[in-house]
């Protein structure tokens, strides 16, 4: 059940990034939304639950962008190995640290985006434009992200209990 | 002796007299003797306070009435130009995509080519990187690497494909490569994705005369896009004192954030 609570988010958060936001000109340089959900299985869910999930969602990303194949799986395992290395030196669950996690993590995926436009294609230059969409993003990360870390927890524990009620045993 | 019957006839008949000739005195002059006054200033306040009651009374009933049919009346209105509005802004959507598709279908009559029409239902996921979706796919005869255009120019090329679905690599994405000239002085060269939206043409030799506004269009000799086909406008040009190549910066005639419909050549450019 809980697999089948983070697919329906994962498809709720892909519609919404690739179809409804970009009618809105407001959310023209917001971040990846799969970011902070990937920080929120590496905060508080555990590894053995996460990896499967976030194997198949970059590789879904992957195949729905014009990247290089495999550039998201990466991004997005680097991202859960970052945050549950930095879970044991700090306690990022108190939610006064969560807006910098989610930041970090936002920055960490475009710097290794533009790693990847830097390796792979020959000739490629940033423009103040670009560092301009990542300050954006970031920014947006910084007053958003928490947000919508707590919103998938707070959904994570109704669905666990919904779920729990419907098949009479809580689920993992 | 008068008998005491005949007195008491004549008595009357005398007071009715009297009482008929006062009366015309009376109706003749409407004098009131002050009397008038006094009553009038004692009831008229009593008749004020029970007409003014029995006015509000009537007036607030009426009003009451009134407001709830003018409130019923308002909030019918206020829906109907609710649903009025409504069909405004849908009969208006209806028209631009009216306008739209008659411009893609007058180009389509247009060109040589056999084309699909499809439409774009997402975006790429990632800033970076510049593909849109568009739905239609194997099933209706897209294959990877047709050329996907507008009435405006060239949109970009297929680089994948489902049964009803493609995904379309834009002129603008960095990996994106269209052999491209200009059109008036046929300097040739290739037009490659550039940042904020704009594209690079690139390896145009430094001999060429490339000017700024200068229109730039496919060479057709990529195998991919039909020739004559419209790309953009040359936005800027530097030319280095080294080098044999010149940086010429193009701005596409496809505005990228308002692609609806597009049209995918389905067979390859004649030579």
């Amino acid at each position: 059940m809980t697999y089948f609570f983070y697919i329906c988010t994962f498809v709720l958060l892909l519609i919404f990034q690739t179809t409804v936001m970009p009618y809105f000109p407001l959310f023209d340089r917001f971040y990846d939304l799969l970011a902070p959900f990937v920080i929120y299985l590496g905060l508080f869910r555990s590894v053995r639950e996460s990896i499967p999930i976030i194997i198949i969602f970059g590789f879904i990303m992957d195949n729905l962008s014009g990247g290089p194949l495999g550039l998201y799986l990466t991004t997005y395992l680097w991202l859960f190995a970052s945050v549950r290395w930095v879970i044991t030196i700090l306690r990022v669950r108190d939610n006064v640290l969560l807006p910098f996690v989610v930041a970090a993590g936002v920055l960490l995926e475009n710097i290794i985006f533009m790693g990847a436009i830097t390796m792979f294609e020959s000739g490629s230059r940033f423009s103040q434009a670009d560092f301009s969409t990542v300050a954006v993003q970031v920014l947006w990360a910084l007053v958003t992200g928490p947000i919508f870390l707590i919103f998938f927890k707070y959904l994570h524990q109704r669905w666990d209990k919904w779920s729990g009620e419907i098949l009479g045993s809580p689920t993992s | 002796m008068i008998p005491k019957k005949m007195v008491v006839i004549i008595g009357v008949i005398v007071l009715i007299a009297a009482n008929i000739i006062a009366l015309s005195v009376t109706s003749r002059r409407h004098a009131s003797f002050g009397s008038g006054r006094i009553a009038l200033s004692f009831a008229a306040p009593f008749q004020k306070a029970v007409t003014r009651s029995i006015r509000f009374a009537r007036g607030l009933w009426k009003h009451y009435f009134l407001t709830v049919s003018v409130a019923q009346e308002s909030y019918k209105y206020k829906k109907a130009l609710g649903l009025a509005q409504q069909q405004n802004n849908q009969l208006r959507e209806l028209k631009l995509t009216n306008v739209r598709l008659r411009n893609l279908l007058d180009f389509q009559k247009t060109m040589t080519n056999q084309v699909l029409a499809a439409e774009a239902i997402g975006k790429d996921p990632s800033q970076w990187y510049k593909t849109i979706i568009i739905d239609k796919g194997k099933d209706e005869g897209v294959a990877k690497g047709m050329a996907v255009v507008v009435p405006e120019g060239i949109v970009g090329q297929v680089m994948d494909v489902s049964a009803h679905n493609s995904k379309v690599l834009l002129i603008i994405d960095p990996n994106s490569a269209v052999d491209a000239l200009i059109q008036r002085t046929r300097a040739r060269g290739v037009i490659k994705g550039g940042s904020s939206g704009r594209c690079l043409f690139k390896y145009v030799l430094r001999k060429h005369d490339v000017g700024v506004g200068e229109r730039v269009v496919s060479s057709g000799m990529d195998g991919v896009f039909p020739k004559g086909l419209a790309v953009g406008r040359v936005a800027g040009v530097i030319r280095r004192s080294s080098g044999i190549f010149q940086e010429v910066t193009v701005t596409p005639f496809v505005d990228f954030e308002k692609l609806e419909e597009v049209l995918v050549v389905l067979s390859p450019p004649k030579h």
